[in-house]
Parts: structure tokens; sequence; C-alpha cells
């Protein structure tokens, strides 16, 4: 009696198993930031086009570009930011793609376009999503500050400032308050970068990328770099009015997340598909509404029913982060493991 | 001479008993009482079933991933179990060559660095050009969970009177008889704690499957520290509400049924 039960249960595990081996034909096999598209979206995709998507989330590009590298095959389409894209096309891991296929590109705002460099008339990549890291500030502990970098000086919030535990952001920030770009190459000008954080960072009380938007929320950091949408989910909508979300008006690093076609994708007509009914305004808007954001795709906007937690024109101020290249990179990660570890 | 009860009561090792359970029991306690919180933030702001009515409403992703966990917990415990079982029988019965070599390398997974497994298993898949998907999390799973298998059914096999099988075979048994008829049911308790050890292992295992997971294949520890990076949602909390329950009913259901055997 024990023993059917047992068996039953080997029969249908393996059956599940052989079951998710087979039959891709008419699957996607999409690889994205967490929560970065709605349920609900996926779920009309799948309605409209029969084409089933199945989802795995990654939560930073290193982790999905890594995965890939040791030879993570299946997937059909992957979202990497900038930096990324750029790094991906060196690798010969992307495909180029067909823009007859994708009508709705038409949709996407010509002036964000033309800044991007890490994928030059987007060859390979096409844009999804565009943001940045900004500072958000608790009204009602902290005043008389100006929009700028420089409030993580001040001594007087020592102990309350948390910074992203990101070097790119880190760096970025500090390149962009010295009035330099967030891909400075030269030594010199990151060695003033460093001499920028070490200033900073007797008044922080951590890097940290992942718990500053429950320590804000709780009222326990009153200055934190980070991203609006991470800042907003942790409050009730009652109380946004206490967070003054800026861009400081030095700039600040920017990133473009895009859709790519993997070059061993073995679905790719179900991934074109998929890339224009993510591009198609009404489509667009309601991812927007869900993040919050604003969106890159022009008539997507008028569709949007929520306030974004930026406008898009805020953005104007920022900069791509591109691919540094294999040499600035470890100038980079020295001056940040000098800054995390110390000397 | 008698103490009086107020001392007893605050004797070293029940303050240090204590102490242990508050250690042990005040985080799941913490994540139990922010799953009925109303909102998501840290602070306590009135009781609610949102998050218990999101669970099992809008998370389909949650469900998909905790469905693999499932699928691979079970169908790698059992297979963990049966091999892990008959290794254990056969090295506790047989006299062969590199017999002692054959019970040290069984233990090489449980000392190893998970990192290393992980790592190592990846470059074997990739080496032989299998796809990685739900397959080879299965595979890697049953191999850190055999030697665990191992060492419980080994144990249990250990204690028990060898005479018995010998006066099974004395009595017209055969050798699969005896194994069937004697020994497994002897050794049901080893073989059931082997397999729920296993199930527990694989459903927490986090850094080896990170390395060997695929396409579709996002286990649930996995999916949840993917989300960490927006917080973790209060929907997890309540998960974890509904899978600390099925383990008490679980363990509690075990524990009649090793007894019942145990009493046999």
């Amino acid at each position: 009696m024990k023993r059917k039960y047992f068996t039953a249960i080997a029969a249908a595990c393996v059956l599940v198993l052989l079951g998710s081996c087979s039959g891709s034909k008419d699957r996607l096999y999409l690889y994205n930031w967490i929560y970065y598209i709605p349920e609900d979206v996926i779920e009309d995709f799948q309605k409209e086009s029969g084409i089933r998507v199945v989802v795995d989330s990654y939560a930073s590009n290193e982790e999905m570009y890594n995965k890939l590298l040791a030879g993570g095959k299946g997937y059909d389409i992957v979202v990497p930011s900038g930096d990324y894209v750029s790094i991906m096309i060196a690798g010969g891991m992307l495909q180029r793609l067909d823009m007859g296929k994708i009508p709705n590109y038409a949709n996407l705002d010509a002036s964000a376009l033309n800044r991007i460099r890490f994928d030059t008339g987007n060859r390979f990549s096409i844009p999804f999503m565009m943001g940045a890291a900004g500072v958000s500030v608790n009204k009602t502990k902290v005043s008389g500050y100006e929009h700028s970098w420089n409030i993580f000086e001040r001594n007087d919030l020592n102990g309350r400032m948390t910074m992203l535990d990101d070097m790119r952001e880190i760096l970025g920030a500090a390149l962009k308050y010295l009035g330099y770009s967030v891909n400075d190459s030269d030594p010199a000008h990151l060695e003033e970068a460093r001499l920028v954080v070490e200033e900073w960072k007797p008044n922080l009380v951590k890097f940290d990328a992942e718990s500053f938007a429950r320590g804000f929320a709780g009222g326990e950091f009153w200055v934190v770099q980070g991203y609006a949408e991470n800042v907003y989910i942790e409050y009730e909508p009652s109380r946004y009015s206490e967070i003054d979300f800026f861009f400081p008006k030095e700039g600040m690093p920017m990133y473009m997340d895009s859709f790519c076609i993997l070059k061993d994708a073995e679905n790719v007509e179900a991934a074109y598909k998929f890339i224009n009914f993510m591009l198609r305004p009404d489509i667009a808007a309601r991812v927007s509404d869900y993040l919050m954001l604003p969106s890159p795709n022009v008539p997507a906007r008028a569709l949007m029913t929520v306030t974004p937690n930026y406008q898009f024109e805020d953005l104007a101020k920022g900069e791509f982060k591109e691919d540094l290249g294999a040499q600035t990179l470890l100038l980079y990660n020295e001056v940040w493991r000098r800054i995390r570890v110390g000397n | 001479m008698k103490k009086p009860d107020f001392i007893k009561a605050f004797s070293f090792s029940r303050t240090v008993y204590a102490v242990t359970i508050m250690f042990l029991f005040m985080p799941l306690l913490v994540l139990v009482l922010y799953s009925f919180n109303e909102s998501r933030s840290g602070s306590w702001t009135g009781f609610s079933l949102r998050w218990y009515v999101k669970l099992f409403t809008d998370s389909s992703d949650l469900w998909r991933a905790f469905g693999n966990s499932a699928i691979v917990a079970l169908s790698s415990a059992l297979v963990a179990t049966v091999i892990g079982t008959l290794g254990a029988v056969g090295v506790n019965w047989y006299r062969f060559r590199l017999r002692g070599y054959l019970r040290t390398i069984t233990f090489l997974p449980m000392i190893l660095p998970e990192i290393i497994i992980g790592v190592s298993l990846l470059v074997f898949f990739s080496g032989l050009g299998i796809r990685l998907g739900l397959f080879t999390v299965f595979v890697a799973h049953v191999s850190f969970n055999l030697p665990f298998v191992f060492l419980l059914v080994l144990a249990r096999l250990e204690e028990f009177d060898f005479s018995i099988i010998e006066a099974s075979r004395d009595l017209g048994a055969t050798e699969l008889q005896t194994l069937w008829r004697v020994i497994l049911p002897l050794t049901m308790p080893g073989i059931m704690s082997g397999f729920l050890t296993a199930v527990t292992l694989s459903l927490e295992d986090f850094v080896i499957t990170f390395f060997v997971t695929g396409p579709g294949a996002t286990t649930l520890p996995l999916y949840v520290y993917s989300a960490i990076r927006f917080g973790v949602s209060p929907v997890i909390n309540a998960l974890s509400v509904v899978m600390i329950l099925g383990t008490v009913v679980l363990a509690w259901s075990m524990r009649r049924f090793l007894k019942n055997i145990a009493a046999k």
C-alpha cells in the first residue's frame, strides 16, 4: 500500500520532468528583471498569440550575464541594461534585429534613442524602460537642502543616510558632481571622484541596495540614494507627500533596459511578436503604470492612468552608463575596492 | 534542603532553554505577524488578509516557483532514498574490495562546500552539453541528498541484530525476500527520516540550484532571492506561514506514523 503510493509519486514526478524537457515550439523563454512586467500583461500576450511565456527572473545584470556565459542555454529574450548590451554584442551573444518585424519601434521617443551609445541605431536592442537612481529625502525630518549630490556631505545627517552598493552608481554620482562623464576613464578624474566619495562615506550608514527603502519608510534613514520605485513601493499612497525624490542638478548615471534576442534563441518569431507587443502603446502604458515610471513610448504617455514618480523630462540631465572596456573597468574596480575596503 | 519554587523556575538551564527557544522562534513569530500586516512597510498598520488573498489569486510566478521546488524535492528525495538505501544495505551487508573507500567517498558531498559542488556540476553539465533546466536541478539534488540518506539508513542498519537476517535465511527466505520482508521494514524509520531530510534539504537549497538551474526551472529560494531587490513582499511571508503550517502537519503525522512502525 505504502509502496504503491511511492510508485505513484515517482511516476508523476518522472512524467513532469519529462514533460518539462519536451515541446518548446510554441513557448517563449523570457529571462527578465524580477517584477518588471506585470503578470496580467504576460497573460494577455499568451491569450492573443497562443504562445506560452516561461519567465525566469534575475536581480542584476551580472547574474544574468554570468548565467548565460556559463552555458545557460534555452532563453530567447533577455533584458540587459545599456552597458551590458554592448558587452553582449561584443561577445557575439545577441542577434541582429529585423526591424521590419517590430513596427511599434516607431513609438519610441527619438530624443531618447538619439542619446544611446551602447548600441547606436538599435541594431541589437529595443529600448524598454529608462530610468535612473536618484535621491529620496524624508521631508518631515530634513530641510534646507539643495537638489544636489552635496547633500551627502552634510555631517548633521551622519548615520541617517545610505547610498547604493553599486560601483557604477556611486562613482558615476561623484564624477557627475565634479562635472565629468559617468563613463570617464581618466585616472586623475577617478582619483578626484574617490576623494569625493571618501568625504561622503563617514556620513553614510552603509552602502546598500536591498533594504535601504524599508529603512527609509520606517524613518530610520532620512536621505537615501536609490531607485524611486523601490522607495515608493514601501509607502502607502497617503504618505507619498513625505518623500522628496529628486535627480541632483549635476546629473546622474542612467540606465536603459532593452529587449535583446539571444543568438541561440529557438523561438525567434515568438520573440519578435513579444517585443512588438510590449511596444504597443496600451501595453507600454500598463507597464509604466505598474512600475510608476515614465515611458519612453510616446503614445503610451497619454494612456497612463498613474502619475509616475518622476517625469520623462527629468531624465534629460542623466547620462547612460556605457561599457567601460576591460582596462577602465579594472581602474574602476580598484577605486571601488579602496572605497569599500580601505587601502 | 528544598529550594523554593521560584528559584527552580529561574535556574540556569531553564534560562538557557527559554532564551534558546526565544531565539529560534522569535524570527518566525515576526514573520507570521507581518504576514497579517495591512501595509507593505515595516510598520504595523492593522490586521488584514490582503497578502493571503494576493498569494492565492495573483501570484502565479510564485506558485510556479513553488511547484518547481516541490517537484524537484519529492522526485530527488525519492530517487536519493532508493539509491541511498540500497547503497547502505549493500555496504553493510556485503564484503567487497574498496568498501571502505566507498563509505568515505559517499560522505564527500556532505563535507564539500556547496559552491564547489555547484560549480563542478555546472561545468560537468555544460561539458556534456546537457541543457540546464529542471532535469539538471533534479540530478544535482539527488547527488547532494544521497549521503544524508545513506548515513541515516546505515546508522539504523548498524544498530539492529544481524541474527535476524541469519534466521530469515535459515528459515528458507531468499536474499531478495529477506531484503523486502525483513531488512526494509526494520530500517523503515531510518529510510523515512532520510527521505524527509532529503525533502527539506532540497526545498531549501539555494547555492547549488543557482548554478544548475535553467529556463523555466526557477525554484522558490531562487525566486525569493531575486525578489529581495524590491523588498521582501509580505506575500512571501504569507507563503511562509502556509508552508510552516504544512510542515507542522506533516511532521506531526510522520511522528505518529514512525511511532506505529517502531511499535510493530
